[in-house]
């Protein structure tokens, strides 16, 4: 443990240079401006800047990257609170109940909420990253296809049991979005499903036109259309500080996001998308005004911002101690600390301890600057809200079809993202959620790639889901949850949606 | 429905909106399996490209059933009210409009007339104020994004 701790602090000791602060705020400023493009997410900024790292001392060039990384989780997340344009999926919860903040003129706690969140989740991970990754990603190893389904499907049953309005339509939703991700071409057989013979399509259909249609797009056609259209926003010094009442009920679900988002972001996949929607319903049922969530509650904020910041921390464990990159931003982040000789796997830690140290030092001083450098920076961008809505809104469109074409250059994630915000206008009219659907879309092509290899592995019994024991656990956690959801529309009884006033009982 | 007590619902007959978006729901799983149809669904040791979209179709025209036959006491499909409709689809025609051009007149040229189309002829801005906002927000982000962050973004027949 002393041994650990002297290792930590040698790596500080290099990471808090003057010459490698420098570096940790320029790289948190491009990752902020890259991160409130919708389009341009963390993954476009690594790769942006990573040719020009190869001439930097890897601990700078790791700085850097940390940087862009953590500073375009934020920049994301300051997009969804300001204009409910979620930069991508991990973004979607936090512009429910953010957006919904910044209405009532509570952009600024929101913003500062979610900061704060980033900051100790991000050090919650750090911590966990420290201390358990080689035990972590032993365990996590132990996820297989069959693990990985039960997963994927108790996510969508959380979701479903814990969101505020109906069951079935949630449910509805969240299979619109596992069809959605059924578009494009099968890894498995290589057929292209549902593309209607638009090449573009072949690779399916992208979360950030579908989740900026559904939220951006959706939003501006209810609001532009409005009588009255919404106050210019002129907020104090005061009003941009989160309040005493703010940061107490914070500290629960930014605790609990936190652990939450680091232990499913070491699961190896993309399963950490589902920690932000997982915390959402966790902190929704556990409130004792789970009616206040969807309306500016900023347990909505916090908990879902910690989780998806420990759970991109908690995605490095595996990346370090075991040399898999878990998604396509690990997948960068993996070539780009190779290229200075730095070779992650089980034997790092022991044979090169200085460069695993200082990437881990790297990593913290990343998020501590950013910290620093956002929460000044709250009044800047709560500023966007003193622009009159006329001159405001047309500027937001022009902002979605400019980030839109930037994912793949092409029109095609225009029209989708046009499309869905017609999609999304209409359901909302219909009382139907939209936040399943951006889930769904993620989670398909990676529950059908599972589902699909678990029969393979078990010559197509469904029983293998019972024979393994973290399968079997997850499975019946989210059955009983479903089974608690399914309870009031089979026995006449009331559910806990009408007993805080939130909705009619199942239907 | 969200916004709406039961005890407020009106009274009155006529379809309600669950159940006709529950039907919706049918009829697209159902246009879903049509489409299906052209890719093998294998076996359960081997399932095809089809298996899953097939499960998923198949569970959403049951939930789809499902919301409609409960909907029965949800909102009058009447009482569903489209103010804001007649905007909506304004702005969306115009969404399209500078798709349809952002390829072809470049992203600057596009953007500006965008811009100038909201804030002149729906907005009502001043002359000046347009042309301002039109004119810098489309120079001020293509040289942010196209320029800095090295986005290729779509130009002209005239480089612009």
């Amino acid at each position: 443990m002393l041994e650990t701790f002297n290792s930590l602090m040698m790596g500080f000791s290099v990471a808090f240079q003057p010459e490698v602060l420098m570096y940790a705020f320029f790289g948190c400023i491009i990752g902020t401006l890259v991160g409130m493009m919708p389009g341009l997410g963390p993954l476009a900024g690594i790769s942006l800047l990573l040719p020009a790292t190869f001439g930097l001392n890897p601990i700078i060039a790791i700085v850097l990257l940390a940087g862009v990384y953590y500073g375009a989780m934020y920049g994301g997340s300051t997009t969804s609170i300001l204009m409910r344009i979620p930069g991508e999926a991990a973004s979607v919860m936090t512009c429910v109940d953010g957006y919904a903040m910044t209405q009532q003129g509570r952009a600024g706690p929101a913003l500062a909420i979610a900061a704060i969140g980033s900051f100790f989740a991000g050090t919650v991970g750090v911590i966990g990253l420290m201390l358990m990754a080689p035990t972590l990603a032993s365990f996590a190893l132990r996820f297989g296809p069959p693990e990985y389904t039960a997963l994927l499907l108790m996510g969508l049953f959380v979701l479903a049991y814990m969101s505020g309005g109906s069951m079935l339509k949630t449910l509805a939703m969240a299979v619109l979005g596992l069809l959605l991700g059924m578009i494009g071409i099968d890894v498995m057989s290589g057929y292209t499903r549902f593309s209607f013979d638009i090449v573009e399509l072949g690779d399916g259909v992208g979360i950030v036109p579908v989740a900026v249609g559904l939220f951006g797009i959706s939003e501006i056609l209810l609001t532009a259309g409005q009588a009255d259209p919404p106050k210019v926003q002129q907020p104090t010094l005061r009003q941009l500080v989160p309040s005493k009442e703010d940061l107490k009920l914070s500290v629960g679900p930014i605790a609990r996001g936190s652990l939450l988002g680091f232990m499913i972001g070491i699961i190896p996949g993309s399963a950490h998308i589902i920690s932000s929607f997982v915390s959402y319903g966790i902190e929704r049922r556990l409130s004792k005004h789970p009616e206040r969530f969807g309306n500016g509650a900023i347990e909505g904020v916090a908990g879902p911002e910690s989780a998806n910041n420990a759970a991109a921390t908690g995605a490095f464990v595996p990346m370090l101690a075991l040399g898999i990159p878990t998604g396509p931003v690990t997948a960068v982040m993996l070539a780009a600390i190779m290229v200075h000789g730095i070779l992650p796997g089980p034997m790092l830690i022991q044979q090169q301890p200085d460069l695993f140290w200082g990437f881990v030092a790297s990593m913290y001083v990343g998020n501590v600057v950013l910290l620093v450098l956002n929460l000044p920076m709250v009044g800047l961008f709560v500023n966007l809200l003193r622009i009159p809505y006329a001159y405001l809104y047309p500027c937001i469109l022009a902002f979605c079809i400019l980030g839109c074409y930037s994912v793949s250059n092409s029109t095609m994630d225009v029209w989708i993202m046009l499309l869905m915000g017609g999609i999304g206008y209409v359901l909302r009219k219909f009382g139907y959620d939209l936040a399943p659907v951006a889930l769904g879309l993620v989670l398909g092509p990676m529950l059908e790639l599972s589902l699909r290899q678990s029969l393979a592995m078990s010559g197509g019994s469904y029983a293998i889901f019972i024979e393994r024991p973290i399968a079997v656990t997850m499975l019946v956690l989210g059955l009983v949850l479903l089974g608690l959801a399914l309870k009031p529309m089979i026995f006449k009884s009331k559910d806990w949606r009408s007993n805080v006033g939130l909705d009619e009982p199942i239907d | 429905m969200a916004d709406v007590k039961e005890e407020d619902l009106p009274v009155s007959g006529g379809l309600r909106s669950d159940q006709v978006s529950g039907v919706v729901l049918v009829v697209f799983a159902l246009v879903i399996i049509w489409f299906n149809r052209e890719f093998p669904v294998g076996t359960l040791a081997d399932p095809g490209p089809g298996y899953v979209p097939l499960l998923l179709a198949c569970t959403m025209a049951g939930i789809g059933l499902l919301v409609a036959f409960l909907g029965a006491r949800t909102e009058a499909l009447s009482a569903i009210r489209w103010p804001e409709a007649t905007r909506a689809l304004i702005i969306l025609t115009a969404c399209v409009a500078a798709t349809f051009a952002l390829e072809r007149i470049g992203y600057r040229l596009t953007t500006a007339a965008f811009l100038m189309f909201f804030l002149g002829v729906i907005e009502r801005k001043k002359p000046l104020a347009v042309v301002l906002v039109s004119a810098g927000f489309s120079l001020g982000s293509f040289y942010v994004v196209g320029e800095l962050l090295k986005v290729p973004l779509p130009r002209g027949p005239w480089g612009f």
